[in-house]
């Protein structure tokens, strides 16, 4: 729409009409959109033609006035009343005759815990579909992290828990909090942003705790892009997120779900005092299983230095009794013994007389006794 | 010559011995190198008790 103005020299004027009607024309050209708030001062006027309320921003309170066409609204017979949550689908618009600026509503649904928590399933299951929950995906959490990130509010008693629980446990511990958004509308980008912060700080596992709340107080917790922020965070994530009987989204897509924020803490460090007992008791059988085996190889080289010692000896002996025993023999063997049973040893010459035909009558023989001997001469031979 | 090597020596030996089998001379031989092979093993358990006890003594040390 061409929008006239009046020229007075070289300033350019606009009526009132022609200004409102120059915005109107360019509102008008913004999309349709839906709008989330909460319904406040419903004017509801048999002969008016439409119904005027004003929308509320629960969180920052911030207003937007409302029109709908009152057959329209009527015809939905949604019986609103004061806080009401509504979608409204509509653009806006200027009311030209008194400049005021306005949404002018197309459609209105109510959106209360019911629609909550559809929404909620829905977007569920689609990460679900996803494999964003999958069980194989959930990575463990370091043994003994370096550096623990924690995201929480900026006075919550969630926060002192955790701190707690790992101090406690593990006195050393290196935290980088940060503090953040932990309900509202900024929370889930807020939150989000926090995990990459830290994750760049070098942490190697990040604690978001939030303590209990309203349904709507963790509606950030279930949004897609934290859930996603959490799912694709590089180090594994603990997330303790409202109450035991709350499950919010993000707890599906962390690595690990505490049910309290102290539960939280105790699970991402080592119990110190324990660690230390073990090591202890590792090192004791370190020292007792040394000296054990040096005391095995001790008795093993006596053992056998013992053997070694008596083997000779015992060879010697061997020795000397087969000796002995040869020494027997060759005395059995010597006529010596058969002499003194009283036999003779008769020579002729050198030669031993075995057969009465070695010799000849007159002859001469030596005869030899156990003792001493006799010369003699033959007298016959038979 | 490594501890174990020098033991399974030794063994081999002191059961050559006592086998009976070999002649005198070569026994007293097996004798004197058995000898000299428990000196070896004798002073690597030493050293080894040794470097046991300075481990203890540091560690006892080391603790608060």
């Amino acid at each position: 729409m061409k929008v006239e103005a009046i020229d007075y020299g070289d300033r350019k004027v606009y009526s009132v009409g022609a200004f409102n009607r120059g915005v109107s024309s360019w509102l008008s050209r913004l999309p349709t959109v839906w709008v989330e708030g909460e319904v406040t001062e419903l004017r509801r006027q048999a002969r008016w033609a439409s119904v005027f309320f004003t929308l509320k921003d629960p969180q920052d309170g911030s207003c937007l006035g409302v029109s709908m066409p009152r057959g329209q609204f009527d015809g939905l017979r949604l019986e609103l009343a004061d806080g009401d949550r509504v979608h409204v689908y509509g653009r806006p618009e200027l009311f030209e005759a008194r400049g005021e600026f306005r949404l002018r509503a197309l459609s209105l649904e109510r959106f209360g815990l019911g629609e909550h928590l559809a929404a909620l399933e829905r977007l569920k299951r689609k990460l679900a579909d996803e494999g964003l929950f999958a069980a194989e995906r959930k990575r463990s959490l370091p043994l003994l992290p370096k550096r623990i990130g924690l995201v929480t509010g900026n006075d919550a008693a969630a926060k002192r828990d955790v701190l707690t629980a790992i101090t406690t446990r593990f006195p050393p511990a290196n935290v980088l909090v940060a503090e953040t958004y932990v309900q509202g509308p900024r929370a889930a980008g807020a939150v989000a942003e926090a995990l990459r912060a830290l994750c760049r700080e070098g942490v190697d596992v990040v604690v978001v705790a939030r303590g209990g709340g309203s349904f709507e107080d963790l509606l950030p917790f279930s949004e897609e892009r934290l859930v996603r922020a959490i799912a694709d965070c590089p180090v594994p994530v603990v997330s303790a997120v409202g109450h035991e009987q709350d499950t919010p989204l993000c707890d599906l897509a962390a690595d690990m779900r505490a049910s309290t924020p102290s539960v939280a803490g105790r699970l991402v460090v080592p119990d110190l005092a324990q660690l230390l007992e073990r090591l202890d008791r590792s090192h004791s059988g370190l020292e007792r299983g040394a000296r054990r085996s040096l005391e095995r190889e001790r008795q093993r080289l006596e053992r056998t230095h013992e053997r070694l010692g008596r083997a000779p000896r015992l060879l010697l002996e061997r020795g000397r009794a087969r000796l002995e025993q040869s020494a027997g023999r060759l005395r059995a063997l010597s006529p010596k013994a058969t002499l003194e049973r009283g036999y003779a040893i008769v020579r002729s010459g050198d030669e031993i007389v075995r057969s009465g035909r070695a010799v000849e009558a007159g002859e001469r023989v030596d005869v030899e006794l156990a003792e001493g001997g006799f010369g003699a001469r033959v007298e016959e031979t038979r | 010559m490594t501890f174990e090597e020098a033991q399974r020596e030794l063994e081999q030996i002191v059961q050559r011995l006592e086998s009976g089998e070999a002649p005198l001379d070569e026994a007293l031989k097996l004798w004197e190198r058995g000898e000299e092979l428990h000196r070896f093993c004798k002073e690597r358990l030493d050293a080894a008790e040794g470097k046991i006890e300075e481990l203890a003594g540091r560690a006892n040390a080391a603790k608060p």
